[in-house]
């Protein structure tokens, strides 16, 4: 029973199944609001999953030049991993397969899928692949220090009961925000959100900040040669990013929240992850045109990160 | 009378550093490491100076409560402190003779492949 | 204690020398004979330093052994002493591991070279005077293995002699080193005056009691000396450059082992002798010097050109995670610092080691011509990745883990203390991780994947003997990535406590409760918390799962082929193709050597890219191959274009030339400038000492 349990929990809710779906849903959500913004009517909700079922369907090309292994395997494990990376974001109170988790071990996690997806490029041996990680590389290299502020003001917060001070554990962290209220409401956790709805974009690579993937200056750049089942799974990947990065908003800033109800719990989530979406995703998306390279790192380096910073402090301060 | 060889011992490690940091000539900077190691033998040889002590040379027999004699382990520092000093040098020495066949020069801000 | 295992050290540390000599006399006669020499004089060691793992690491004894059986006399150390401590042991496993490896490697990799023997010797006397550094009690005979590991160090770096720039590396170490030598005298003969005692254990029993102006001067010079060893930041320029030039089984034992024991000085001088290391002054400086080294040389490593080159940026970006670790002062931190220290060895002698073999095959270092070398050592690149993962510290490898343990070390400490300070140092850290990944990148792209430069056409895969070193380094970076409770269980944990606790230390060398007399306190084994959040293991497992599972899907139905020969013999089998070749019209399926031919002289021609493994078999019935399978180009006629090296994050890049710049002008090459650095820090870190300590 145990066994079917955890099963369960891994395959269906809140394991696969569960990610894919609201990835896709979360994903075409916003490609049908951003066409509202811009007054067209846009794809229908599923469209993403339309694509995936395309893609799947289309002969897969490998270039005579690429490292034809690499280059096909590469995919999956990126979608192995982000599909994992999501069990280690407690969900809605639910309990996690591993037990415990922790914010460093995500934020690793998640550069292992844009390093999965760079190695793909690279082993695809096109030039445009070549600009596209290096692009990739740099917005990673730009969120990663908002992200850094704002993981060590969260742990910092969260920390005030433990004996050490701080806590890297999202299940400390969730369990703190039940007893003192959540920290979407802190005063001093107020710049730390507000980066982190920075840095959830950048991390996904939707638009504005989707520097590597520039389909009309690099032919899609790191996805240049990738055609029929990689790409679709380069796509699914894309979505599930999507969801991990909107659940994990949730978890650190909205966790907590019980209503007794589990379903409701769960409901409540989902709006959140959909709020988070349209906030940070759909908003910039319909309002900005994509932005350079060295903008997209200035841009975090200063903005972002300095917000980030005033969050980490005003914490550090005890506010 | 130990004061100045500390001042001194210090005086040639600053003397040599000095001329290592400033000297372009390979050969003088080679000079330099030789001044830095005799202050630094200086000082440990000063450092087991007892004023008025003998020489530490003695039988079992003779040794007394009352003998009055130097450190002999800073001596025997020294010793193999100078013979490391000897080998420095003849490494230094070496490598300079297969630089200059190489580079042509003995100035250290042409020898500068490595950089950046 | 039995008697035997005290003999063990000597044994070891004798067993390299002994070879040395022994392959100085006899090595040039027969080339087996000196190999199974070689092989010997590493092995043994090895196998006795791993005995001693179940005394010293499990049981927690300490092996002390004097010279010339001169025991202490009333508590007095008078002869010379081997003290082994479970730090001493774990850095002489470092030492011994690192030889073992580095000897196998050179076997094939040092084959193209003469004068071997000279070579074995010098190695052999390196690890020897490595070992005699890690396991000796005695300040003194430290600076003298210092010495000796200087001299051969200087002598290997410079053994390709026309190697471009082998004697300028040597040089350079040779005379920048030299003030750390001199620092290192001062300190030690400063020492001397005061205590009159050269023992480890009786210096740390009298110096705590006994602090004035000469002895943190004293600390001062000994902290610049083993700075200088470890090659920490300002310091560091030598060490890139020595291990740039050096063959690459000398440029792994430079950064594996030489910077360790330059880390491993700085925590018994730290922790141990002075035992000041809890005092906030002595905190902010050694783990400012530690972050320093970690940003601005991952940075630099930007900057390079050259394989080697920015692996050797690399391994003092490493170094000053650990001595930002170890500097925290805290159990935690020791036990990261240690981890990451062994790690360290562990992945970047993968990383030199593949760099090496990249040399051996492709003649080159160049990352801005090499590219695409993947096709050609699939072996090599796989082991690349292995290495490249780690250091940058993705899960579940050994980097990861040792990362953690830092970031969690550093933040805990900050809010400890409720210094900001060391919140700055947990953010450089983890910058400088994303951007060693970034490095990372580079690397493999213009190195091992995007398109292969015509020129290296005939690279083959290195010999099988080659890659056996680099599987023994992989294989230790996996496993100690995924079991890091058991590595700081059995291996950092009674290595960092051995280190804080040294009480016991001095008891065991000076008789007991000498420790007691002299007023200090033996600490409580400090239980270290288990990285318990994360479980690599089930992660693994579960990771593999769903990734096959994944790949079964989109497996199970796929009819047609994927690459052009198995698409061109399905088609062939089901009749739908024709061919034709430049002679004019063939039927399908008939055997067409000529076209096995002819499209050979049509790919040599400039700019079209020739693969001889796929070439002929792939034709359409134009004549050209199928310009499906070419990389995408927007119907533009193929090329070689290669994005590798300095082209990548030019963006990146051109944000922060101001910076880089400057650091270029920084390291100028000058050997004068390198020697002002120097002694800069020395004045600083005297002042600093004499100021605040």
């Amino acid at each position: 029973m145990q066994v079917l349990l955890v099963a369960f929990h891994i395959l269906v809710f809140p394991g696969l199944l569960f990610e894919i779906l609201m990835g896709i849903l979360l994903l075409g959500t916003c490609n049908k609001l951003v066409a509202r913004m811009q007054n067209r009517v846009g794809p229908p909700i599923i469209q993403p999953w339309y694509d995936f079922l395309k893609c799947c369907g289309k002969e897969t090309i490998v270039p005579r030049a690429a490292n034809r292994n690499i280059y096909l395997g590469i995919p999956y494990v990126g979608l192995g991993i982000i599909l994992s990376t999501a069990l280690f974001i407690p969900f809605a109170g639910m309990k996690l397969v591993f037990g415990q988790s922790d914010l460093i071990v995500i934020l690793y996690l998640l550069t292992f899928v844009s390093v999965c997806m760079i190695i793909g490029a690279a082993a695809s041996s096109s030039p445009w692949a070549g600009v596209g990680l290096s692009r990739e590389m740099v917005a990673m290299i730009s969120y990663e220090l908002p992200f850094v502020f704002v993981i060590l003001a969260v742990a910092r917060e969260a920390g005030r009961g433990t004996e050490a001070g701080m806590t890297f554990s999202l299940a400390d962290i969730v369990a703190y925000q039940q007893t003192n209220g959540s920290f979407f409401l802190h005063p001093a956790l107020i710049p730390a959100w507000i980066a982190m709805l920075f840095v959830i974009p950048c991390e996904i690579g939707m638009h504005p900040f989707d520097v590597a993937e520039a389909e009309t200056e690099i032919c899609e750049g790191t996805l240049a040669e990738y055609s029929g089942k990689p790409l679709a799974a380069f796509k699914l990947t894309h979505c599930v990013k999507l969801f991990v990065m909107t659940s994990l908003f949730a978890a650190m800033f909205c966790g907590g929240i019980n209503t007794g109800i589990p379903v409701l719990n769960v409901l409540i989530v989902i709006l959140i992850c959909f709020a988070v979406m349209f906030v940070s995703m759909a908003l910039p998306h319909g309002a900005c045109a994509r932005f350079k390279t060295e903008q997209v790192f200035r841009f975090y380096w200063t903005f972002v990160s300095g917000i980030a910073l005033v969050g980490l402090i005003l914490v550090w301060c005890g506010f | 009378m130990i004061l100045e060889n500390f001042v001194a011992s210090f005086f040639l490690i600053a003397l040599g550093l000095y001329c290592m940091a400033t000297k372009k000539n390979l050969i003088k900077i080679l000079i330099g490491m030789g001044l830095c190691d005799y202050g630094a033998n200086l000082l440990i040889v000063s450092v087991g100076f007892n004023p008025g002590g003998t020489a530490p040379i003695f039988t079992i027999s003779e040794l007394s409560r009352d003998s009055f004699f130097v450190d002999p382990v800073p001596q025997a520092l020294t010793l193999t402190s100078i013979v490391i000093g000897a080998c420095t040098t003849a490494m230094v020495l070496g490598l300079v003779i297969r630089i200059k066949a190489k580079y042509g020069t003995l100035d250290s801000t042409k020898i500068r492949k490595l950089r950046g | 204690m039995s008697a035997a295992v005290s003999n063990f050290p000597i044994i070891a540390i004798i067993t390299f020398f002994l070879g040395a000599f022994l392959i100085a006399l006899i090595g040039r006669l027969n080339k087996v004979l000196r190999n199974v020499l070689v092989f010997i004089s590493v092995t043994v060691p090895l196998v006795l330093m791993c005995l001693l793992i179940k005394p010293v690491m499990t049981d927690g004894q300490i092996v002390a052994y004097w010279m010339g059986n001169w025991a202490p006399v009333s508590d007095w150390a008078i002869g010379i002493g081997i003290e082994v401590d479970a730090l001493g042991l774990f850095f002489g496993l470092i030492v011994t591991l690192a030889a073992f490896v580095s000897a196998l490697y050179s076997f094939t990799y040092m084959n193209r070279d003469d004068s071997l023997e000279n070579y074995y010797t010098l190695f052999l006397m390196l690890s020897g005077a490595l070992l005699g550094l890690t396991q000796s009690g005695d300040l003194f005979n430290i600076f003298v293995m210092i010495e000796i590991m200087t001299m051969t160090i200087v002598a290997l770096t410079a053994f390709r002699v026309d190697y471009d720039g082998a004697l300028e590396g040597g040089l350079k170490y040779m005379v920048v080193g030299s003030i750390g030598s001199t620092c290192l005298l001062v300190g030690i003969a400063m020492t001397y005056r005061q205590l009159h005692t050269l023992n480890l254990a009786q210096i740390a029993s009298k110096l705590p009691g006994n602090m004035n102006a000469v002895t943190i001067a004293a600390f001062a010079f000994l902290l610049v000396g083993f700075i200088t060893k470890a090659s920490l930041f300002p310091f560091h320029p030598i060490e890139a450059d020595a291990q740039t030039v050096a063959p690459a089984s000398i440029s792994l034992m430079i950064s594996g082992v030489i910077t360790k024991c330059g880390v491993y000085g700085l925590i018994r001088v730290c922790y141990n002798l002075f035992q000041n290391i809890d005092a906030p002054s002595v905190e902010i400086l050694i783990t400012g010097f530690g972050a320093l080294s970690c940003f601005i040389c991952v940075t630099m490593a930007f900057n390079q050109h050259n394989f080697k080159r920015l692996l050797a940026f690399h391994s003092i970006s490493q170094v000053g995670y650990v001595i930002a670790a170890a500097g925290l002062g805290t159990a935690l931190g020791l036990n990261a610092g240690l981890y990451h220290a062994m790690n360290h060895l562990l992945f970047k002698g993968l990383l030199f080691l593949c760099a090496g073999a990249v040399e051996y095959a492709a003649g080159t270092l160049d990352l801005d011509r090499l590219g695409g070398l993947s096709k050609k050592m699939p072996k090599t690149c796989a082991l690349f990745l292995i290495g490249a993962a780690s250091i940058s510290g993705l899960p579940p490898f050994n980097g990861f883990a040792s990362k953690w343990l830092i970031y969690q070390a550093s933040f805990e400490k900050g809010v400890s203390s409720g210094n900001f300070y060391f919140v700055v140092i947990c953010v450089i850290c983890l910058i400088s991780s994303v951007l060693t990944l970034a490095s990372f990148v580079k690397v493999s792209q213009s190195v091992f994947f995007g398109q292969l430069n015509p020129e290296f056409e005939d690279t083959k895969e290195v010999p099988a003997a080659m890659r056996i070193p680099m599987w023994i380094l992989a294989v230790l970076c996996i496993v100690t990535g995924l079991f890091p409770n058991q590595v700081m269980k059995y291996v950092t944990g009674p290595a960092a406590n051995a280190a804080i606790n040294v009480g016991t230390y001095i008891d065991t060398m000076l008789g007991q409760n000498t420790a007691a007399e002299y007023g200090i306190a033996s600490q409580a084994t400090t239980e270290i918390g288990k990285i318990g959040i994360w479980s690599p293991v089930s992660w693994l497992l579960l990771l593999l799962i769903i990734t096959c599972a994944v790949c079964l899907v989109s497996v199970i139905e796929d009819p047609k082929k994927t690459t052009e020969e198995e698409r061109f013999e399905y088609n062939k089998s089901k009749g739908r193709i024709a061919k034709f070749s430049r002679d004019g019209f063939k039927a399908a399926g008939k055997e067409l050597p000529e076209a096995e031919n002819a499209p050979a002289e049509e790919y040599d021609k400039p700019g079209h890219h020739r693969n001889p493994v796929l070439s002929g078999s792939t034709m359409t019935f134009t004549g050209e191959r199928d310009p499906k399978y070419e990389v995408f180009f927007s119907g533009e006629m193929p090329e070689y274009s290669q994005v590798g090296g300095s082209d990548l994050f030019w963006g990146f890049k051109h944000s922060w030339r101001r910076y880089f710049s400057y650091w270029r002008k920084w390291h100028s090459g000058i050997v004068n400038d390198y020697v002002l650095y120097g002694v800069a820090a020395l004045a600083f870190v005297l002042l600093y000492a004499v100021l605040f300590v």
